[in-house]
């Protein structure tokens, strides 16, 4: 594999946090330079104001997962047209801190943000694969008594065995240490009662998320004068 | 001027409650961020707008008065229009919105306009002396809050400051009490959440005399406004923004749509179009002529029908404005645009 393609991969990890999407697939990544064991990424947003916190977590994140390929030296990482790409250029290819960068308008870091992000992705994951389970027949019952492992050795099709995944994933970063397959964010097994108001809450935080990601891809369209299939082919 | 006329032959009384006319002109900008930000309309304007309705960007950044008297009565079947204006003063030379213009507009066409105001909670004493002053002028019923604004090296600020607590009150005390939040990002601290919507649910709780119109139904935080609303019955959803999805993601806009009378009820959801960033006149078209899809339809068990729209067309504005609509409709047999039905 080239460089550019084993940098691509490594960014095809990184997600925007508020749309729980890669940025490979939502057309963030404008372009990769390689130039011997330097890379430089460049990255664009869908408007001038999008939130520099969020923005911060993408730019940490690509020169995160990028310097883990084991030929990289360095990575700068570069956020085009946004009211604060100077200060997120210079920290995150210098590896500072939100709060260093930040220091006059935050007063901490950034990991609860990622943590509610991540509560929001795991709702959002969680409610497809519960929807899909009730749509292939399984009762609430079930679904609130079913443990990881009956999870993992359901035979399903594939595009279940996708939603599965993503919800598994979302849930490895929460430790719980329940054996249950669908607890809480914060591990807490499901009673029946609970079932439908639990799903409903779930479920307006999956709209919205996908509400989010529907427009802030018509926005990067619109500002970059992207048409839908070139921006099929970028995330490629 | 057109009129909307349901499939049962009745005429159907629209309020708009949000539209704007600005100054985005290169003129006017002061900065980049001026630039930036009427680039930033016009994209949204772009992206969801029916293509036969897009606007020359050059005629977008700044538009006479005449042309949104065309746009949103002559063409756009709506009967009365709220100004919603934002100050931008960090942005723009005279600011993005204008009082004296939308009141010049509003004393042309009497009974057409509400002429919303709009006050910064870091002007401090000085501000709270000018929104006195102002509600003597102006007689403001509501006001806009853009709390996303910049104000020297301050990003944003929060309803539940305690200056925020103390114009509030200050609305409070002279019958301002419609207060229309637009959330936007980049709001300190920095480090979290840039779009919550909590300040309203602390603002909400404090002045219950107070009506709190959430636009943009607290997108792209419909969840956490959802919850807020069910516990707060003065809080409102303003459905500009979300209502223009209508075209673009039909299925999107049953969704909210759906969502929003399950965890509001039909009282509580006001039309707005966001004139100028969109045309009143294809969302009004959709917005009677749309269905919800059977399967969203059973998901929550909501109705939404002709009557359900009529109240968030006009029926819950009027109540929050004082407004009669029969009487109203009176007032309007004489106005010069009612003589130029087409």
């Amino acid at each position: 594999m080239d460089k550019e393609k084993q940098v691509y991969s490594m960014l095809e990890k990184v997600y925007d946090p508020e749309l729980d999407q890669p940025l490979t697939e939502l057309g963030f990544i404008d372009q990769v330079l390689v130039k011997d064991n330097h890379v430089k990424v460049v990255f664009r947003l869908p408007t001038y104001w999008c939130s520099p916190n969020f923005a911060y977590i993408m730019a940490e994140d690509i020169r995160k997962y990028v310097s883990e390929i084991e030929w990289v030296k360095t990575v700068q990482v570069h956020l085009l047209d946004h009211c604060a790409s100077d200060e997120i250029n210079h920290g995150a290819s210098a590896g500072k801190s939100f709060r260093e960068v930040f220091h006059n308008v935050s007063d901490g870091d950034l990991e609860e943000l990622r943590k509610t992000f991540d509560i929001k992705a795991y709702y959002a994951r969680q409610e497809k694969l519960m929807k899909y389970l009730l749509k292939m027949g399984m009762s609430k019952e079930h679904i609130t008594s079913l443990s990881l492992q009956e999870l993992n050795e359901l035979s399903l099709p594939e595009d279940g065995k996708l939603l599965r995944e993503k919800y598994l994933e979302k849930k490895k970063v929460f430790h719980h240490s329940s054996t249950f397959a669908i607890t809480t964010p914060e591990g807490k097994p499901l009673t029946e009662e609970e079932f439908s108001d639990y799903l409903k809450g779930a479920k307006l935080t999956r709209l919205s998320m996908e509400f989010n990601a529907h427009y802030c891809r018509g926005l990067l369209e619109a500002r970059y004068n992207l048409s839908a299939a070139y921006e099929g082919s970028l995330a490629k | 001027m057109k009129l909307f006329k349901a499939s049962n032959g009745e005429e159907i009384f629209i309020i708009d409650a949000h539209i704007a006319l600005w100054d985005g002109s290169k003129e006017n900008q002061l900065n980049i961020h001026g630039e930036q930000f009427i680039s930033c309309f016009y994209d949204y304007h772009k992206n969801l707008s029916p293509k036969e309705y897009w606007w020359p960007k050059d005629e977008f950044v700044k538009y006479s008065p005449e042309k949104l008297v065309n746009d949103v009565f002559m063409e756009g079947y709506v009967d009365m229009a709220i100004f919603q204006p934002v100050f931008l003063k960090e942005f723009y030379k005279n600011g993005f919105g204008n009082f004296d213009a939308n009141e010049e507009l509003s004393k042309k066409y009497p009974n057409r306009f509400i002429c919303n105001g709009t006050f910064d909670p870091r002007h401090g004493e000085r501000g709270l002396e000018k929104l006195e002053e102002n509600k003597e002028k102006y007689n403001w019923q509501g006001v806009k809050l853009y709390t996303a604004d910049w104000y020297g090296n301050s990003k944003g600020y929060k309803l539940s400051d305690d200056w925020s607590k103390r114009y509030l009150e200050k609305c409070q005390e002279l019958g301002i009490r419609n207060i229309h939040i637009h959330k936007g990002p980049t709001i300190t601290p920095l480090n979290r959440d840039a779009f919550d919507v909590a300040d309203v649910d602390d603002a909400a709780s404090c002045f219950p005399e107070l009506n709190f119109i959430v636009e943009h139904v607290g997108l792209p935080r419909l969840e956490d406004f959802c919850w807020i609303a069910t516990q707060e019955k003065n809080v409102y959803a303003g459905l500009a923004v979300a209502i223009a999805l209508i075209h673009d993601r039909p299925r999107y806009f049953a969704h909210i749509i759906s969502e929003l009378l399950y965890w509001l009820d039909e009282d509580r959801i006001i039309f707005g179009s966001d004139y100028a960033i969109w045309e009143p006149k294809w969302i009004i078209e959709k917005f009677l002529e749309f269905e919800l899809p059977e399967d969203i339809q059973e998901e929550t068990g909501v109705t939404f029908d002709l009557e359900v729209k009529k109240k968030i067309l006009a029926g819950n504005a009027a109540r929050l404005y004082n407004i009669d609509i029969e009487k109203q409709k009176e007032k309007l047999k004489n106005c010069q645009l009612s003589k130029w039905i087409a």
